[in-house]
């Protein structure tokens, strides 16, 4: 009898650790995108061990931000991670996804970052980036166009305050 | 037998009909250009949405065709979906590529440099369509670092995007202008070249006078060694060491001299040094 509950027991809780876990696989995977970053092929300048470690943080926050920021249309978390030309594009973005009723959902599937270029001055960086990105295009709550693809980004990174900004992030086929 | 096959081949064929029908519902550009007008062909009615990479453009259509967007329409370069929303909703993915240069991002640094240094000066330049859009294919980029008319030119092609080069400060102390263009488009930075430390082989003092208690010392007019005045303010520390010791003042070049008033005695040695340029030594009084 009691051998019998136990074993009930253990197979509700396998049955719950089953259903859960996927569940924050994907919440982990959406809120922080895998981003490795290789700095061997930098020019002219070696990219420091600190910078580095600099990068992949704020190159990481970034992407969260794309996907926050283009799941809810929100401006916020664009504000935070992006500067210059990408922030005036993915604002506009924004109101344009609000204004037309749409949303995107993107489920990043993880970067593959090459720094190859760092300036002689170390105020900019640029990255080509390597993104396998799940794309859905809703409107409403209705899928109207899903996609999972490898995309080339190129990506200008440059120092701000207490972070590095992303100034420039462009697709570009390959 | 050959009746089940007959409906078998045309139900096939009505399927493939089917689908050449639906794919001819949305076509879209192989060669888009951001800021060049665009057409997507489309069928039926219903709603086109182009959703780009900084944009979205939604157009409605009722009787077919294509759906022409302007060029200031599409400012975006990089990757576009397409999704009709009608009759039958289908998408699709496509490309729009930058347009011709039209901006550039200019880093110089420093914004102060020595005259004559090698590689001390370095131009970044990223490279932008008029839309904001980087250009990646490779594209010529010139620099030229001149003062008062005279300086040199360099071309770099682009990689990537960016173009860099280190350059040498000039000769000539002043305002250099530091110019990177690509096409008719250019982009002017100054960075202010100065004179370098002062030459130690013309780095030199006299005595200027004399007073019951003090003893003036002068030096010459102070310059660097490619005959740039050394900036006013520039600090001159003088010391003079006698049997009570040492005396230290330190002097600002002003008009391309420094001045400075020392104890009297009956005999010292007075040394100079601006930075780590040491000056000559000059023995006072003695016997």
């Amino acid at each position: 009898m009691k051998l019998a509950r136990i074993l009930i027991l253990s197979a509700g809780v396998a049955l719950a650790i089953s259903g859960v876990a996927p569940l924050l696989e994907r919440i982990f995977a959406d809120s922080k995108p895998q981003v490795q970053l290789n700095v061997k092929n930098a020019q002219p300048r070696e990219v420091e061990d600190v910078t580095q470690n600099a990068i992949v943080r704020d190159y990481t926050l970034a992407w969260q931000a794309i996907s926050t920021s283009l799941a809810n249309n929100t401006l916020q978390p664009l504000n935070e991670n992006f500067a210059g030309f990408a922030l005036d594009k993915f604002t506009q973005r924004v109101k344009d996804q609000k204004q037309n009723g749409l949303t995107t959902r993107i489920i990043d599937h993880g970067h593959k970052v090459d720094a190859i270029f760092y300036s002689p001055d170390g105020a900019a960086i640029e990255l080509k980036d390597t993104a396998s990105i799940e794309t859905q295009v809703l409107d409403g709550s209705t899928v109207i166009h899903s996609d999972q693809a490898q995309i080339q980004y190129y990506a200008v990174l440059t120092g701000a305050e207490d972070r590095w900004k992303v100034r420039v992030l462009e697709s570009t086929a390959k | 037998m050959r009746k089940v096959i007959y409906t078998g081949l045309i139900i096939a064929l009505c399927w493939f009909a089917e689908d050449c029908a639906r794919a001819a519902e949305l076509r879209v550009p192989q060669n888009a250009v951001a800021g060049q007008p665009l057409s997507i062909g489309t069928s039926g009615s219903g709603t086109l949405y182009l959703v780009g990479p900084g944009q979205v453009i939604k157009k409605e259509f009722k009787s077919g065709g294509s759906v022409d967007i302007k060029g200031e329409e599409l400012r975006s370069a990089g990757r576009w979906i397409a999704v009709v929303r009608g009759d039958s909703n289908r998408s699709q993915v496509f490309w729009v590529k930058p347009g011709k240069p039209g901006k550039l991002n200019f880093l110089a640094r420093p914004s102060r440099v020595p005259v004559a240094r090698p590689n001390v000066i370095s131009g970044v330049t990223f490279i932008f369509d008029q839309y904001q859009n980087l250009i990646l294919d490779p594209t010529p980029v010139n620099f030229n670092l001149s003062v008062g008319g005279a300086g040199t030119t360099k071309t770099v092609t682009s990689r990537e995007g960016v173009a860099w080069i280190d350059s040498a400060s000039a000769p000539k102390a002043g305002a250099a202008q530091f110019v990177a263009s690509v096409d008719d488009t250019s982009v002017a930075r100054v960075v202010q070249q100065v004179a370098a430390d002062p030459c130690e082989r013309s780095f030199r003092m006299h005595v200027a006078g004399h007073t019951a208690q003090n003893i003036i010392v002068e030096t010459d007019p102070i310059r660097d060694c490619s005959g740039n005045p050394v900036p006013d303010g520039t600090i001159v520390t003088f010391i003079q060491t006698d049997k009570t010791g040492k005396s230290t003042v330190d002097a600002r070049i002003k008009k391309d001299t420094a001045r400075a008033e020392l104890p009297a005695s009956d005999n010292a040695t007075i040394t100079m040094a601006a930075g780590v340029v040491l000056g000559n030594e000059l023995h006072v009084g003695g016997r």
